[in-house]
């Protein structure tokens, strides 16, 4: 990878606007400089990599999302999902500017002063067990019979125990997803819910906040964070640009 | 609460974990799931990192979780009265919140994703971002807690294991 590679491939970062677009400062992956590849009114937020860059790893998504976060400090950006490789300048213009131009243009538009906070929620282990034991008789007693037994004699109760107790966290989860999300529903613009990546979580959400309310978004989620305390531990990521809003529409 | 309008959160309340976009743990399903794509160009190919996004769907659903959560319940008498209390809730929002608890899942893709060398890999690196930084330190401190130090965080993950 350090040798000198002649031919070079063009990774692609995020779309801005043409009008007053300029590099963010910091450098792309492998430490290039980032340019920008203008299209009428939308332009692509590029570096050089080597015509064989097929696998990436950390430095990568952090360079990735590094050039992000710096784009969208002084303008709109629409993030690419990582990865994408075109061959040249040409194909960007031919394969992502020209024929989406529109739909980009738009995009450009919609996503103008706004950002994305995704906010995750995990059950507290002990908190939630607790309340599930209490609120479920079956698993109380199946807990009972359990209890002080060797683990080899108990090996199937004990798949019947946790299999129930993960019917009812999945139900935890499908009354709290609702009940945090519509509490912060009413300081943003969208709302996209995505799946649970972990079996205690109780939501998992993206928020498209105008940068101008996230003040008061920021303070419902903290007033949220102290109602839960103890119950549901919640996380907050961003400002983001705003990823999960963004997609190309039919190209012409 | 009216007189901070403007200013970057700061989770003030300080029951809310936060993270900026630096954290790549955070924002890798974004990073890897969303955004802008022209499919015939993803040519990038990223190994184990798989694992974070369609595994642990079905991580959830098997035995092994199961087994897990059968422990737990069985465990919970045995601190009947010693609930989690207020320090110990900030020392995990300090050190990253729900996700040093989480045993699992998690944390098995974020090790198999930035690999074993991370903490030669902290020492060599001094430049990046504060935040950074502090999202590496805590991956390896839950590693050496995981290996039965004498940290804060051990007691904790002594009993699940």
């Amino acid at each position: 990878m350090t040798v000198a590679q002649p031919e070079t491939a063009k990774y692609v970062y995020g779309v801005v606007r043409s009008e007053g677009a300029s590099p963010p400062r910091g450098a792309g992956i492998d430490d290039v400089p980032v340019g920008v590849v203008a299209h009428g009114s939308v332009a692509a937020l590029t570096s050089d990599v080597p015509v064989d860059f097929l696998e990436a790893g950390r430095e990568e998504l952090l360079a990735h999302s590094r050039v992000l976060e710096e784009a969208m400090e002084g303008a709109v950006v629409l993030p690419m999902r990582f990865g994408v490789v075109l061959p040249d300048e040409e194909t960007i213009h031919e394969r992502l500017l020209a024929p989406y131009a529109e739909a980009l243009e738009a995009q450009l538009q919609e996503m103008d002063g706004k950002v994305e906070v995704t906010i995750k929620g995990i059950h507290d282990e002990e908190a939630i067990l607790r309340e599930v034991i209490a609120e479920s008789r079956e698993i109380a007693k199946l807990r009972e019979a359990i209890q002080g037994k060797p683990e080899a004699a108990t090996y199937y109760e004990r798949i019947r125990l946790g299999e129930l107790i993960a019917e009812a966290l999945d139900d935890k989860r499908a009354a709290a997803a609702p009940q945090i999300i519509d509490r912060l529903v009413p300081f943003a613009v969208d709302v996209r819910v995505g799946d649970p990546v972990h079996e205690r979580m109780a939501v998992n959400a993206s928020f498209l906040v105008e940068r101008a309310r996230l003040g008061e978004f920021d303070q419902a989620v903290d007033r949220l964070g102290v109602e839960l305390a103890g119950r549901i531990q919640l996380k907050y990521t961003g400002p983001l640009p705003p990823h999960s809003f963004v997609e190309l529409g039919a190209g012409v | 609460m009216a007189t901070q309008q403007q200013l970057p959160y700061r989770g003030g309340s300080g029951y809310v974990a936060r993270s900026s976009s630096s954290g790549l743990y955070d924002v890798l399903e974004l990073i890897l799931d969303k955004g802008l794509v022209i499919d015939v160009f993803v040519r990038v190919s990223l190994i184990g990192i798989e694992i974070l996004t369609i595994d642990a769907r079905i991580v959830i659903a098997s035995v092994d979780t199961y087994l897990r959560f059968a422990e737990a319940v069985n465990r919970l008498d045995l601190m009947q009265t010693e609930t989690q209390g207020l320090p110990e809730m900030m020392e995990d929002i300090t050190e990253g919140g729900a996700s040093k608890k989480t045993k699992g899942i998690l944390q098995g893709a974020s090790e198999a994703l930035f690999g074993e060398d991370e903490e030669d890999e902290e020492e060599k690196e001094k430049e990046p971002a504060t935040k950074r930084r502090r999202s590496s330190s805590a991956t390896a401190k839950r590693r050496r807690a995981s290996g039965g130090s004498s940290s804060g965080s051990s007691q904790r993950r002594s009993k699940s294991s």
